[in-house]
């Protein structure tokens, strides 16, 4: 199956590749056919890619980077349903934002999304603790993260989570 | 828009599966108490509104954006 995307053009998968986000996103219900995308050029982010609108596309990073996990508490019924029996058992990744000056850039830690890696089930769970931020700035920390290590490793694994590798296209010089 | 008028401890069910009682009354304040199934996704619309935005608002980057962090990441 091909899938048409703005930013990497064409994509070849499969369809084991597919995420099903039956209540899609919010603001994007109407999509729920999504994959994530790994862009060899890039070291740091995956890339949520809608199947449906070639346009849609979320940068995404697991808040283990540059947050305490255990302060993301997943409500019990987003839980259920998607199957799983807890939230260590699927996978977490939030949606970031990357303004033009790109050291304001944010991460959203009320809605994160919640993937079931088996049934391929996901969703954008809201959650209810008012201390997570919609916008929270996340440039210094994991520029923080990087020093500390500087072999760290900021993608999925691409085999857990089916992440569809794109060309790379930046000419030599640039990289 | 449909407007109606309760009481404190009154209802008003929407389809077959949903309740929505008023609970408690003080001042300017409404406590709802809304019974539902577990599917139906219920937000306070504030909330709601700010995430569909953010979610807009992330779609915006390209590729050309999440590389650039990447580098200056790594840069620095």
């Amino acid at each position: 199956m091909r899938v048409q995307t703005t930013r990497f053009g064409d994509i070849e998968i499969t369809d084991q590749d597919l995420f099903e986000f039956k209540e899609g996103l919010l603001g994007f219900g109407h999509l729920r056919q999504f994959i994530v995308l790994d862009d060899p050029n890039d070291e740091i982010f995956a890339w949520l890619q809608s199947c449906e609108n070639p346009d849609v596309a979320f940068p995404i990073l697991e808040p283990g980077l540059f947050y305490d996990t255990t302060a993301i508490r997943i409500p019990k019924s987003d839980i259920e349903a998607l199957g799983l029996e807890s939230v260590a058992k699927g996978k977490l990744f939030c949606i970031v934002t990357i303004p033009a000056d790109p050291t304001l850039m944010t991460a959203n830690m009320k809605a994160p999304v919640l993937i079931n890696l088996e049934t391929r089930r996901a969703r954008q769970c809201v959650l209810q603790d008012n201390s997570l931020e919609i916008r929270e700035a996340i440039f210094a920390k994991l520029q923080q993260r990087v020093v500390q290590n500087p072999a760290v490793n900021f993608k999925p694994e691409p085999e857990a989570v089916h992440a569809v590798k794109v060309q790379r296209d930046l000419p030599d010089a640039e990289l | 828009m449909l407007v109606l008028t309760r009481k404190l401890g009154e209802s008003i069910t929407i389809d077959d599966t949903i309740t929505i009682r008023i609970e408690k009354i003080r001042g300017k304040q409404v406590r709802l108490g809304i019974e539902a199934p577990r599917e139906t996704r219920i937000y306070r619309e504030e909330v709601y509104e700010a995430i569909k935005q953010q979610n807009e608002q992330s779609t915006m980057a390209n590729q050309d954006s999440t590389r650039a962090v990447a580098q200056l990441l790594k840069k620095d």
